[in-house]
């Protein structure tokens, strides 16, 4: 399998689907490849801040800058990804008066609004801010959905044209060097669909596509390293990674930031239903296998419990953690992470290592990912010899055109209030093209409200793969973690998608889900996983399934019959519910390629 | 008259100390067990296991968190002694309807026991239960707009999911501060939903009017056109009878006779009688006055209003702080003079012993609520009553019936639903017949609003089923409003526990 496209952009992330967007409504012909979901490395592994500048406003003024100016862009054309939360850099009675001072400055310098508050001033806004928060500054810092975000992205740039592939990873770049040159050029790649092209169904048959391209676009983040091997160019990318965790219920509705020189667990973002504590920083050197230890989550509560004391109680749902794509250029030979720029690198391959068709993006922040796709395209455009403006800055995200109108979804769709109202402000302008439905419209989470037609609507673009209905919807990301719902998900896959493959969908959101569940398995969310456990043993025999083996289930042993009857044989005879100690439960064995 | 004036005097110094009274004395043992559940998850085991339960989650998250001794949270300082220097929120809101309760939905795992529990969302598919109503909606809610959904509207407040819930989930208090918040942002002023609300939530004004001339109302409230009226005009049902006013009034009584008839150091009880008691079945308040003095006691009747029960069911919490403003301002008082507190309606007791301290931020509230009894409850902790019940002299045969007993939801959240039968079953010649666990239906002023009735009477269908499968054909409850509902739906005449009582120690009161 052949195909041609302008521009190959490989890596599904913010900075993928952005240059994605981009370039496609400059009229490029673009076909995006990501070999899991959209958002499946960094972009869907992070706390979800969408930053005012405040944190660098003291050590990056540029990268405060740009914050700032793209702040005020996405809250217009991402609306619907966006909550106005605001932001508080606060001030416990160690931190000293001096930085106070100079991150107010800097806020000032960097054309951050800003506003000082005292500390009861601050606990009026956030009663739960420990007593002895003696000041406060407030800035626009809000919060961001970067699924939605990045789904909206590659919708934008589908309705301009692109072809955008999920579950298709690179397994080569196709190097040209012609005999006799020193010269190289990269003109392709070559993918593997794991289960074909087109939108996902579970078991169809891998394929190989090579795919030819007028020029690559390297955005795989922290595997942008991998990549630049496949071509002989090496980027020098240091995955940092970073852990954080998921509250049940939001402690704050305003991002808690301490106001401190940079360190770890120093957030607190509101994140839809959600609160999340971040974060940690720590050199790691795979991108993909690296520990995920205790110590961390240990070190978010002790850190974080100093501003908002609540927090010590919290219910956790899970705990995540995402590996920054850092890059520092040859040379500059910082030691920590934390030092390490924030800013982005674009690497022109052809001026740097002699390989043309190649660009390899490094660096950067989830928050300025439009600005960073808007020089990458600029660049891209002028290798192509394309002139045109960019104009993602001025037009709306699909869903964004206009606020979704709760009023219309709470009576025209007769749904609940609550329901209605998250229900459209996920969906935005789209509430009524999606919600407008004849069918029954019950509500399949219930913890984030999210009913079929929205599941619906989400299956039309992410098939079999109910991970990609997850991002899309939130459904099965509330405190039951999919223990009432992930079930009810997987039959909204019938009768469209075969039995084994609504099973093997199944499993697989279960898995991701228990993958970041049990690093936050204490108190309430331990006895959450335990009843989870018995349910979908009891009501799905999900512990030992006789439709998965390769046996003939024994019917008989479900039904005894009348007494006397004797049935099956050995341990089978036990109730469905009977459990193997060595369950497929096992912690180590779950490191589940997810999201 | 009685001899305790109302003392108005500033106690807030002391309330500190009655959270020793909490873990001390044996008292406490047969009380508050309401929310005694949470006990058994605050032992919590390793160290890093060591996040506090939920129950006192909420009352972090509450307005009362500064308050010791939290009985709301029955795990009792003992199991949490950091929650008061650890963690203490600013009042930072004008009132209790804008309390965030949005942490209480930690304890929720969705196993929908509530639910299954709700004798509403049983007969009524469109009611989407309590696991919506508290945890869910709570969760899903944010701060910065009014969106409960309406269907609050249709919860009975009978409390039930308290019962059910395994985890301690604070169901009944998001349902009061929702419903706070629904009438408070949501409902216009001028609705008749809102008119209605007032008017059966402040029975007390209407009782007070009724009884200048009872009779006169009696008539015309028994009037089927008044009642034909009220149910179009107001949306009170014409399917009920109004409860009929006393000719005199409790407390009317209680000042003819001169108040307390026995005095006492050490055997002292305050009174909190509540509006039915009062003006419609004075006949309660004298049994538990002459039942209370035969065992030596002192009684106090002070000063008091509306317990609020029926104002927290309608949302009107306001009204609702007003009214407990003096019920816990004249009962703490006389708690400091060693009095406890006794009532004779079982949804009295439950708002002062768990909505108080729940909803509202008093002086005193604390105190009250660790202080406050059943009337039967009291007497079976202090008193040998099976064996004074047994020695009674009465022949309890020749003039007393057989009773069919349901326990009022509200004395089931308190852990009183087998007391009656314990009690009936000590008397000598009387069958009491538990007419079971179902909800009566009514929940105070549910069941009278003209689109509730239905439900109200599907609801009561399985305890008419029950009263008519007994042999004995006279009702007996400590619900002013199950009672009508019992009698509404059979027919047979209600009495109160305090009433065999009387009858079988004192011989005294109303004929059977």
């Amino acid at each position: 399998m052949e195909s041609n496209t302008g521009a190959l952009v490989i890596g599904g992330g913010s900075t993928g689907t952005g240059v994605a967007r981009d370039l496609a409504m400059r009229g490029v012909d673009v076909t995006l490849v990501e070999k899991g979901n959209l958002t499946h490395g960094t972009t869907g592994r992070m706390h979800g801040l969408l930053h005012s500048g405040g944190r660098y406003a003291v050590s990056d003024q540029p990268s405060a800058v740009e914050c700032i100016e793209e702040n005020r862009i996405l809250r217009d054309i991402a609306s619907h990804c966006v909550e106005e939360t605001g932001g508080l850099f606060v001030k416990r009675p160690e931190d000293t008066e001096e930085y106070f001072e100079t991150k107010l400055e800097g806020c000032q310098e960097c054309g951050i609004p800003t506003e000082v508050l005292s500390g009861a001033e601050a606990r009026e806004m956030e009663p739960y801010l420990a007593q002895d928060v003696d000041r406060a500054i407030r800035v626009p810092d809000g919060a961001i959905d970067p699924f939605r975000l990045c789904v909206a992205n590659a919708e934008s740039a589908t309705n301009h044209g692109a072809r955008i592939e999920t579950h298709a990873e690179v397994v080569d770049l196709l190097v040209d060097e012609p005999a006799g040159t020193d010269e190289a050029a990269v003109v392709g790649a070559e993918i593997r669909h794991e289960s074909g092209t087109g939108s996902r169904t579970h078991g169809e048959q891998t394929e190989i596509e090579t795919i030819y391209a007028d020029h690559v676009i390297n955005a795989a983040g922290a595997w942008a390293g991998q990549l630049g091997d496949l071509a002989g160019v090496d980027v020098a990318v240091q995955p940092a990674k970073g852990a954080m965790t998921v509250t049940n219920v939001r402690q704050v509705d305003t991002v808690i930031n301490r106001c401190r020189p940079k360190g770890d667990a120093d957030i607190l973002v509101p994140h839809e239903t959600t609160a999340i504590l971040g974060t940690t920083d720590e050199a790691v050197d795979d991108p993909e296998h690296y520990p995920e230890e205790q110590r961390e989550v240990d070190l978010l509560f002790e850190q974080l419990t100093d501003l908002v004391p609540i927090l010590e109680d919290a219910r956790t749902l899970r705990t995540f953690w995402g590996v920054r794509p850092l890059y520092e250029p040859p040379g500059t030979g910082t030691q920590d992470t934390g030092d390490i720029t924030r800013d982005f690198f674009l690497l022109d391959h052809a001026d740097r290592d002699g390989v043309t068709g190649f660009t390899s993006i490094v660096g950067g922040k989830f928050t300025t990912y439009r600005a960073m796709a808007e020089e990458i395209s600029d660049h891209v455009c002028d290798r192509l010899g394309v002139s045109a403006d960019c104009r993602t800055a001025d037009v709306p995200l699909p869903g964004s055109e206009s606020p979704g109108r709760l009023d219309d979804a709470m009576d025209r769709y007769g749904l609940r209030s609550p329901i209605a109202r998250r229900s459209a402000e996920r969906l935005g302008s789209k509430t009524e093209a999606v919600l407008g439905t004849d069918e029954p419209n019950p509500v399949v989470c219930e913890c984030e409200a999210v009913t079929r037609a929205e599941l619906q609507n989400a299956i039309e673009s992410a098939g079999s793969d109910l991970n990609d209905v997850r991002i899309r919807t939130r459904a099965s990301m509330g405190n039951c973690q999919g223990g009432i719902c992930a079930h009810r998900m997987a039959a909204e896959l019938s009768p469209e998608y075969e039995s084994p493959t609504v099973r093997a969908a199944h499993d697989e959101l279960l898995q991701e889900r228990w993958k970041g569940e049990r690093h936050a398995l204490w108190g309430e969310q331990l006895a959450q996983a335990a009843l989870n456990y018995a349910l979908h043993a009891t009501t799905m025999n999900l512990d030992r399934d006789p439709a998965r083996t390769d046996d003939d289930p024994e019917y008989a042993a479900f039904d005894t019959g009348p007494p006397g009857h004797t049935a099956g044989t050995g341990d089978t005879t036990a109730a469905a519910d009977g459990g193997r100690p060595t369950g497929s439960r096992s912690a180590d064995e779950e490191g589940h390629d997810g999201d | 008259m009685f001899g305790h004036a109302p003392d108005d005097g500033d106690e807030s110094d002391e309330t500190e100390s009655s959270c020793g009274c909490e873990a001390g004395s044996g008292e406490s043992d047969g009380s508050a067990e309401s929310r005694s559940t949470s006990e058994v998850r605050s032992d919590g085991g390793e160290p890093s296991d060591e996040r506090r339960p939920t129950s006192e989650l909420c009352s972090d998250g509450g307005i009362d968190a500064d308050v010791p001794g939290d009985p709301g949270s029955a795990g009792g300082a003992g199991s949490h002694p950091s929650s008061d220097d650890e963690f203490e929120p600013v009042q930072v809101f004008p009132d209790s309807t804008e309390q965030d309760l949005r942490p209480g939905a930690d304890s929720c795992y969705k196993c929908s026991t509530c639910d299954t529990n709700c004798p509403v969302a049983e007969v009524d598919d469109e009611f989407p239960g309590p696991k919506f109503q508290g945890p869910e909606q709570w969760r899903l809610s944010r701060d910065d707009a009014p969106e409960i959904d309406d269907s609050i509207d249709k919860c009975s407040n009978c409390m039930r999911c308290d019962h059910a819930c395994p985890t301690d989930v604070p169901l009944s208090q998001m349902h009061n501060t929702a419903r706070g918040r629904y009438v408070d942002d949501q409902l216009s002023k001028l609705s008749i939903q809102y008119l209605r609300k007032k008017i059966l939530s402040n029975y007390g004004r209407l009782g007070r009017l009724g009884s200048l001339f009872p009779r006169t109302t009696n008539f015309v409230m028994g009037n089927r056109a008044v009642r034909w009226i009220t149910d179009r005009t107001l949306g009170i049902t014409d399917e009920r009878e109004f409860p009929e006013f006393a000719t005199q009034t409790f407390r009317s009584w209680w000042d003819e006779r001169g108040g307390a008839q026995v005095q006492s150091e050490d055997r002292r009880v305050a009174y909190f009688h509540g509006d039915y008691a009062n003006y419609n079945t004075p006949e309660v308040g004298k049994a538990l006055v002459r039942v209370f003095e035969s065992f030596g006691y002192e009684v106090a009747v002070p000063r008091q209003r509306c317990s609020g029960t029926p104002m927290f069911a309608n949302g009107m919490l306001d009204d609702a702080r007003r009214a407990a403003t003096v019920n816990v301002t004249e009962f703490d008082a006389l708690i400091e003079e060693g009095y406890d507190v006794v009532c004779s309606c079982t949804s009295c007791s439950m708002a002062l012993r768990q909505e108080y301290p729940e909803l509202f931020d008093i002086d005193g509230t604390e105190r009250v609520a660790a202080n406050t009894y059943d009337a039967v409850e009291y007497l079976r902790i202090h008193e040998d009553l099976r064996e004074e019940l047994a020695d009674a002299e009465t022949d309890a045969d020749d003039e007393l019936p057989d009773l069919a007993y349901h326990a009022p939801c509200h004395a089931r959240n308190q852990g009183l639903a087998e007391q009656a039968l314990e009690v009936g079953d000590a008397v000598e010649g009387v069958d009491v017949d538990d007419v079971g666990d179902s909800c009566s239906g009514i929940s105070g002023t549910y069941g009278w609003k003209s689109k509730h009735y239905d439900t109200s009477m599907a609801i009561g269908d399985e305890m008419f089923d029950h009263m008519e499968d007994s042999e004995a054909e006279t009702g007996m409850t400590e619900c002013p409003t199950c009672a009508m509902q019992m009698e509404h739906g059979t027919g047979y005449d209600v009495r109160h526990t305090l009433e065999l009582l009387e009858a079988t120690l004192v011989g005294e009161g109303e004929a059977w």
